[in-house]
Order: structure tokens, then C-alpha cells, then sequence
């Protein structure tokens, strides 16, 4: 049906709109889109049906994105608080101008008295922040310069840079016959939308798909098989798998011996450990003949895949368990080839200024990470971060930029979170909204929305790629994006030089200049991908050996055991809190930044706490009925929904940070319940990952 | 030639991105919902099943609601058998949300008047038949479809795409239900 149309035109027309390719920056997985804009307002936008990221496609969260170009709420101009900290901030509006000086004045005061290590920078995952990184990483000299991972997929990140030597593989569901996902709801986020559409058209080609998680999640909704296993015990399950696969010689001998390092040391750690189905049956809840039923399975049907995102990082063990789930694919050879976990090519986006070696000041000390005795994290450990705030260990941190995160809202402990905001000589929160965070800092800029601003970033498709986003519409009233922002800044401190680009086209050239695309040609298009391209195995991989790393001698240097152990988590329900406390998603809301679009709000408005109709008899609670959940720590009312898909033992909050802002919006304040302060800062030991299903609590009817 | 929708619960992960796009192609107001996702789920633990269904309007062949609208507000146009709603002469009574067995009239609450799928013909905003209509473009997995019903009844497993709740042969709702392939984990 009109294959030689432009659809985006031709709506665009019924719209008397211009359409504008762009991105979509909802989630980090950044959809190419067309925006429809007429009058400077953004009319309706849809997937860019060229873009192999969502084949013309959105979610949700991003089809309702264009309420933030006219959101009420979003902030319109910088703010300087005006009360004590303690308080919930009160602010006044001050100019650009002044807030540029007072935050140089603040840097320079910090540099001078406790050195710029004291300045640390989070942010979720804007390439714009390189902007910042230039400044208060190269000329500034802070090596505090961090993102969100923590808060998000630090184990699995941690895994595949451990055994693979990539920060971040994609998963080539097309191809695969086999897929096991471990506490991954891989069609509930739903963000990787290509992703989404390749594994269930994969099961439609007869791919076999397995879900282990103890809620019955929307991926395990189209699985052939869920396995309802016990919470934080993944890697029990995956080392006696890993077993099965060795002891009945079903590995794939030439893989391991080329291209492994330390397979037979691995075969000896697992016998020596004891690691067998019948072991872990009764700490996993899952038989040992399906254990080993599974293992088998996946080892003779190929192309296959296992695969992890967040949720077996969610407890103490997680490191570990994540490890062992990715080396089923090491021993069976599944690494990298079509239908396998695909170690995908980057981009090579170049940087957007050019700092000169002699201008750069190397910091005096370890990043905060490494001297946190993280040195294993690949990103900051965010729960960590009030030890140097509050008590100058490893080292006082006095400065903290949060851009586009929100980590009172966001990180476990929130007590402890705005605890950490009060102890800080200069608090800057760079946002779209008055957010938990802003509201404890001290300035607050209001950043353009990605329908405002340009940015150009690696897209996250097999291929190497590209994605654009340009400014559709002029910022929302004095909203900056980041890169005039830290010109700003930089101009203050005798900067300015570095930071030259008068309009974004110019820092774009840069930053295009070893992709064989020009900035117009992109700003027509959208997009760069390059063919999708297989086999780096034996390429060498960038791990010590080259080789995949199943023996990390990292870990041993660090303290660990180079090969992955299982350990209990560290918080299991008692007679006194008799649940395990766990948490999901949910696809109409992603993060703690969606709760203020009412289009969303109408179909989600509030999150729930799920729990198996067993507990329910057990407890009183009836279904839609509000519940009191009860930790050690806090306890919050929240709506109880009955389920049959949940291990009984546990409660699964859905969203459960995203919900009960008290600041953020009017329409997000005091929607649902957030779940956070029910939590300690419990801290991955190796990887530094916030452990938000290390709780345990009791229910009770409200 | 009677137009309809087409829907796969077998690829629907209830995401939601229809009534997203319905909502902001048609510029629905927050209130009345033009289309709904809801999952269904069975059995008891761990023999749990689940199934997605996006429903909107199916403009059905003899529309119920259109033999309760008193004021002859509901027609179905002739051509392409879809119903339609003339604002200007509905009177807000809600007869019509009682007739519908499936919950498609909304009234909007400040206007005071029924309104829903009108399979992207609101005035001014009209696709025209040849193009997906605003749930059926964004769809991540392709779960929607829409066109003439004898097209449809050709997608998928054309041999069982079995009719949703059938009410005599003249009167079946225009929506294609693909309920063929069993859902979730099995038993």
C-alpha cells in the first residue's frame, strides 16, 4: 500500500506541519523520530521508518513525550536557593549571567581549598555531557566525572567488560533459537524497540524462549517457559547449568580452547565448589532435573543466548550471578555470532572541542570509584557517595553536579540522599523540573528538552551508529541546552577559548568528522548505521588475554575470586519481615521522569505492589485494597494488586522509585508510592551496583 | 467494503503506544480513552497465562450503538462501513455506552458529547484508508492492522483468525482477532 509514499510527509501534510528528523530521548535507547512542528510547536511526531532502531515506530513513553514541550511545570529560568539547606529549598530567579558567575566563583573557592577532586558530576546518559567533561574533567581537573549505572544495569555492565571487554553488547534475538533471559523484561521496558520485535518474531520462527524471574513479567508472558525462581539466586542456578554443560561435555571445545581464558580452571572451580543441580534446586526453587534439562537444552540448540539487564544486580550477589549467566554463552561457544549476544562496533564520534594537551590539569587523585575500593565499578557507586560527602571518606566531596538525574528520588536510602545534599558547599541540579534533587540544591539551571537542543550520540543498534537529534522548536522560556550551559560556565573560569562554537552545526562538524556523513546530510537523514558486522571473537576481544575472560585476574587482584562464586544475598526475610522486598518495571514509565505527562498518568497513574494470592490469604490483603509495606527502615501505603505470577515470599513494587514524587510536578506530587527509603545503601562489593532488592518487610492492610 | 482492525495478542506486549498515538494524532483530551490495552490473566501459580488485547471502536456491522442513539446523532458511512458520531447532533445522553458491549463510546467529560475511534477521520485530521491509521504506525511489534475486512481475514493464520465475539454473521464487529497460537508458557 503506497510503497513509493513519505508517510512522515504525507501525515505531515494533514498536519500543515514541516517534519524535522530527530531523536527521541525518553530513554537511553534514543528512538529516531520525525517531529512534526508547525507554528514552533510540536504537532505529533512518529518513528523514523528508515532508522533500523524502531522501524517507524515508538513506545509509550516516547509517543507522549511531546508534553514536555509545553509541560506547565518544566523550569523557565535559573533559581538561586534562598533559604538554609535542611529545608526544602526556597528560590529566588536570578539571571544566567549570575548563576554562571556564582558557580565559577564556587569552583574556584573548592579548587583552592580542598582541590577539584572535590567536585563530582552525575548525569543520566546525555552525550551532551562530554561538554562537561571537557570542563570539569580536562580543564577543571576533576576525574569525578560519572553517569547513572549504578542505579541501573553497573552488574551487567561490570560482566560484559570483565569477560567480553564491551561496556555494553545488543542482543541478536532475529537470529537466535535459544534465548534464556535472567531477571531481564526485556518486552516490559520495552526500549529497545527493534529488540522487542526481533525476539517475538524469533519465537514465531520456533525460538525457544525462557524467562527466570520471580515475577511473571510481560517477556514472561510470551515465554515458552517461566521459571519462577527465588529472588538473588541466579547464580546458583547458571553455575550448576554451567556444570551440566561441562560434565556431559556439551561445550564447545574448540571455542573455549581458542578463545577463552580459563576454561578447565573454571571446570575445576565448579567441581571443587560442588556446584551441581542438586545443589542449587532447593536455594533456587527450581528443580534440579529442569536444571539440568535447561542447561542441556541450551547447549544443542544454536544459535542461542543467555542474557541478563538488571535484575539479578539487584542484590549483593549480583556481580557474580551476572558473570556466570554470560559464561553459558562463553562455554557453548555462543558469543558474537548471529542469534547470539553481539559485542556490537561503536561509532567513532570524535570529541566536540579540542582541548589542548598543554591546558589539561591531570587529577592529583584516584577517581572517587577507585579510592572508594570500587576499582572494579565502571561507574560510580552512587551509594557510596554520602561517605565522602558527609564524612570526607574516601576523600571530602564538596561539589556536586546531578544533570538530568535525579538520585534523591532515584538511589536507595533517601534519608540519607537528601542527608548527603545538606553537606555540600555548591549543589547544582541541571533539569527539565523542580525534581527531589533540585529541590536540596543550591542552584537550579533549567536544561532545554531534547525537542529543544542538538545532540549527536552512538546509537544503540547492532551496527555502529549514529543518531541525531536537533532542535524542532526554540527552548522553553529560558531553557539552555548543556553545551551553552558550559560555555557559560567556562567563560567565568578563562575558558571561553576552548568552548568557541557559536551555533551547534559547529561542535556537530567536529564530532561527524571521521563518520562518512556530514552534519547536513545527517540533520536530512537523521541517522548513520553501518552493516551489521559478526565474529570479533577471533578478532581479539579488548579484555587482558583477548581472549574471553572466564579466569579475571582483575577480580583476584581486587580480593575476589577470578571465577564467579555464589554467595547468599544479604537481606532474607525473617519471622519479623517475612518478604522479600523486589522490584519491576513498567512499559508506560520510564525512570523518575515520566510521572508528570498526564497522557501517561491516565493510564498508569500510580504503582502497586504485587503479591501472590498465597501471601494474600496469609496476610489479609485483598486485591486494589491499600497496603501498609513495613521494612526495618520505613514503610510506605501503597495499592495492593493479587496476583498468581509471583514466587510467594516475595512482593514485587512495580516502578518503585518512579512514583510518590513530592516535588517534581503537579501532576506526579504525590502519585503512588516510592519505595526507596524502605531500603538500606546495601552496595555490590565488586561492582558498586545499588542493591535495591536487598530488603525485607511485612504487610498488613492500611 | 467494510473496514476494520486486525489484532496479534500472540506480539502485544501492552505497552500502550496506541493509545498514546490515538490519542495524539486525533488530540483527544485526558479523559475518554479511544483505545484500551488490558491483559487478561489465568491460572494459578506457577501455571499462569496472560493475554494482551488493544480494543477500540470495531465499528461494527449493526452497530448497536447506533440503533440506541435517539437522536440519529451514530451513522455508519456507506462506503467503508465505519461509524461515526456527529457532535453537533449528539445530545451527550449516554444511551449509546449502554448498548456498546464493548465500552467504545466515551463521553468526554468537558464537552459533554460521545466521542471514539473514528478510525482517524476526525475533520481536519482525516488518513486517508491506504495509510495505517495512528495505532496501527506506531505499534513496536506490529500487533495492529487495519484495511477492509476481507483483506485482514487474509493475515496471519487466515484459517483461524477467528472473530471476536460473534453476533450473527451481519452484525460481527470489525475486528480480527488471531487467537489461533496459544499464549505464554504452557501447562
Amino acid at each position: 500500500m503506497g510503497e513509493m509514499r513519505n508517510l512522515g510527509e504525507d501525515l505531515a501534510r494533514i498536519k500543515s506541519a514541516k517534519v524535522i528528523k530527530s531523536f527521541c530521548y525518553t530513554c537511553p535507547w534514543q528512538c529516531p523520530t520525525e517531529v512534526f512542528v508547525r507554528d514552533g510547536q510540536v504537532v505529533y511526531h512518529k518513528g523514523n521508518p528508515e532508522s533500523p532502531n524502531n522501524i517507524g515506530s515508538r513506545c509509550a513513553k516516547g509517543m507522549a513525550s511531546w508534553w514536555l514541550t509545553r509541560d506547565p511545570d518544566r523550569l523557565k529560568f535559573p533559581m538561586r536557593r534562598t533559604n538554609p539547606k535542611g529545608e526544602p529549598g526556597k528560590f529566588e530567579r536570578i539571571s544566567w549571567d549570575q548563576a554562571f558567575t556564582y558557580i565559577a566563583e564556587k569552583l574556584q573557592a573548592i579548587a583552592e581549598k580542598w582541590g577539584p577532586e572535590a567536585v563530582a558530576y552525575t548525569c543520566h546518559h546525555d552525550p551532551n555531557t562530554v561538554f562537561f567533561r571537557h570542563l570539569l574533567g580536562d580543564l577543571y581537573g576533576t576525574p569525578n566525572n560519572y553517569t547513572h549505572t549504578s542505579g541501573c544495569e553497573q552488574d551487567r555492565r561490570a560482566a560484559c567488560l570483565t569477560l567480553f571487554g564491551h561496556p555494553f553488547p545488543m542482543h541478536d534475538f532475529a537470529n537466535s533459537r535459544y534465548v534464556i533471559l535472567w531477571g531481564m523484561n526485556m518486552l516490559g521496558a520495552n526500549q529497545g524497540l527493534w529488540e522487542s520485535r526481533a525476539l517475538l518474531e524469533a519465537k514465531k520462527k520456533g525460538c525457544k524462549l525462557v524467562v527466570v524471574d520471580p515475577n511473571f513479567t510481560e517477556t514472561a508472558q510470551k515465554a515458552d517457559e517461566w521459571i519462577p525462581i527465588q529472588p538473588g539466586t541466579d547464580g546458583a542456578m547458571a553455575l550448576a547449568m554451567c556444570r551440566v554443560i561441562i560434565d556431559d561435555s556439551l561445550y564447545d571445545r574448540e571455542f573455549v580452547e581458542k578463545y577463552c581464558d580459563g576454561f578447565s580452571g573454571f571446570r575445576d572451580h565448579l567441581r571443587e565448589k560442588d556446584y551441581t543441580p542438586e545443589w542449587a534446586a532447593p536455594i533456587c526453587g527450581v528443580s534440579a532435573t529442569t536444571i539440568a534439562r535447561l542447561a542441556r537444552e541450551f547447549a544443542k540448540t544454536k544459535p542461542a543466548m543467555s542474557a541478563i539487564f538488571k535484575g539479578s544486580g539487584y542484590y549483593t550477589n549480583g556481580a557474580d550471578a551476572g558473570r556466570a549467566c554470560y559464561i553459558l554463552d562463553a562455554i557453548t561457544g555462543q558469543v558474537d555470532k548471529p542469534g547470539n549476544l553481539h559485542l556490537k562496533d561503536w561509532a567513532p564520534l570524535a570529541a566536540p572541542v579540542n582541548i589542548p594537551e598543554e591546558a589539561k590539569r591531570r587529577p592529583q587523585k584516584p577517581p572517587l570509584h577507585v579510592a572508594m575500593g570500587y576499582p572494579l565499578a565502571p561507574d560510580l557507586p552512587n551509594a557510596r557517595l554520602p561517605d565522602a560527602v558527609i564524612h570526607g571518606k574516601p576523600y571530602p566531596v564538596k561539589a556536586l553536579f546531578v544533570q538530568s538525574t535525579n538520585p534523591v528520588m532515584s538511589d536507595p536510602n533517601t534519608d540519607l540522599m537528601k542527608e548527603m545534599f545538606r553537606h555540600l558547599e555548591l549543589g547544582v541540579a541541571i533539569e527539565l523540573f523542580m525534581s527531589e534533587t533540585a529541590i536540596e540544591c543550591d542552584i537550579v539551571l533549567p536544561e532545554t528538552s531534547f525537542y529543544e537542543h542538538a545532540e549527536i550520540r552512538q546509537g544503540l543498534w547492532l551496527g555502529a551508529e549514529v543518531v541525531l537529534c536537533q532542535p524542532a522548536i526554540p527552548p522553553l522560556g529560558e531553557a539552555k541546552p548543556l553545551y551553552d550551559i558550559v560555555q557559560g560556565i567556562a567563560g567565568k573560569m578563562g575558558w571561553g577559548q576552548h568552548f568557541p562554537y557559536k551555533k551547534w552545526e559547529d561542535w556537530g562538524e567536529l564530532v561527524m568528522k571521521d563518520i562518512p556523513m556530514s552534519v547536513e546530510e545527517l540533520k536530512k537523514k537523521g541517522f548513520w548505521a553501518n552493516a551489521i558486522r559478526y565474529n570479533r571473537v577471533p578478532e581479539g576481544l579488548a579484555t587482558p588475554s583477548g581472549k574471553v575472560q572466564i579466569h579475571s585476574q582483575a577480580y583476584a587482584d581486587a580480593g575476589f575470586c577470578p571465577y564467579p562464586i555464589y554467595t547468599e544475598r544479604s537481606v532474607i526475610p525473617d519471622a519479623e519481615y517475612p518478604l522479600q522486598l523486589t522490584h519491576s518495571k513498567i512499559s508506560m514509565h520510564c525512570n523518575v521522569l515520566t510521572q508528570n505527562n498526564p497522557l501517561l498518568m491516565e493510564i498508569c497513574g500510580e504503582n502497586w505492589a504485587e503479591i501472590n494470592s498465597s501471601d494474600a490469604s496469609k496476610y489479609g490483603i485483598v486485591d486494589d485494597a491499600y497496603i501498609i509495606v513495613e521494612s526495618p527502615k520505613d514503610k510506605i501505603r501503597i495499592k495492593a494488586k493479587v496476583v498468581e505470577g509471583l514466587v510467594p515470599g516475595c512482593i514485587s513494587v512495580r516502578h518503585g522509585h518512579g512514583f510518590g514524587h513530592w516535588a517534581m510536578g503537579s501532576v506526579a506530587k504525590g502519585k503512588g508510592a516510592h519505595s526507596n527509603n524502605l531500603m538500606d545503601n546495601f552496595t555490590n562489593p565488586i561492582t558498586g551496583a545499588n542493591c535495591y532488592n536487598e530488603c525485607k518487610v511485612r504487610i498488613r492492610m492500611a | 467494503m467494510q473496514h476494520g482492525f486486525y489484532f496479534d495478542h500472540n506480539v502485544c506486549v501492552k505497552c500502550h503506544a496506541c493509545e498514546i498515538a490515538c490519542k495524539t494524532w486525533n488530540e483527544v483530551e485526558v479523559g475518554p480513552r479511544w483505545r484500551e490495552v488490558v491483559k487478561i490473566e489465568t491460572g494459578t501459580f506457577p501455571n499462569v497465562r496472560a493475554m494482551n488485547v488493544s480494543m477500540a471502536c470495531m465499528h461494527c456491522g449493526d452497530a448497536p450503538c447506533q440503533k440506541a442513539c435517539p437522536v440519529t446523532a451514530i451513522s455508519k458511512r456507506a462506503e467503508d462501513g465505519i461509524v461515526l458520531v456527529d457532535q453537533n447532533k449528539c445530545i451527550g445522553c449516554g444511551f449509546c455506552t449502554w448498548a456498546c458491549p464493548f465500552n467504545a463510546p466515551q463521553l468526554s467529560a468537558t464537552a459533554g458529547k460521545m466521542e471514539k475511534c473514528n478510525f482517524c477521520q476526525s475533520p481536519g485530521k482525516e488518513r486517508p484508508l491506504d495509510m495505517p491509521r495512528a495505532c496501527e504506525e506506531v505499534c513496536p511489534t506490529g500487533a495492529i492492522k487495519s484495511g477492509p475486512m476481507s483483506l485482514l481475514a487474509t493475515l496471519g493464520r487466515s484459517n483461524s483468525a477467528t472473530r471476536l465475539a460473534g453476533r450473527g454473521a451481519e452484525g460481527l464487529p470489525g475486528l480480527m482477532l488471531d487467537a489461533h497460537e496459544r499464549f505464554g508458557p504452557g501447562e
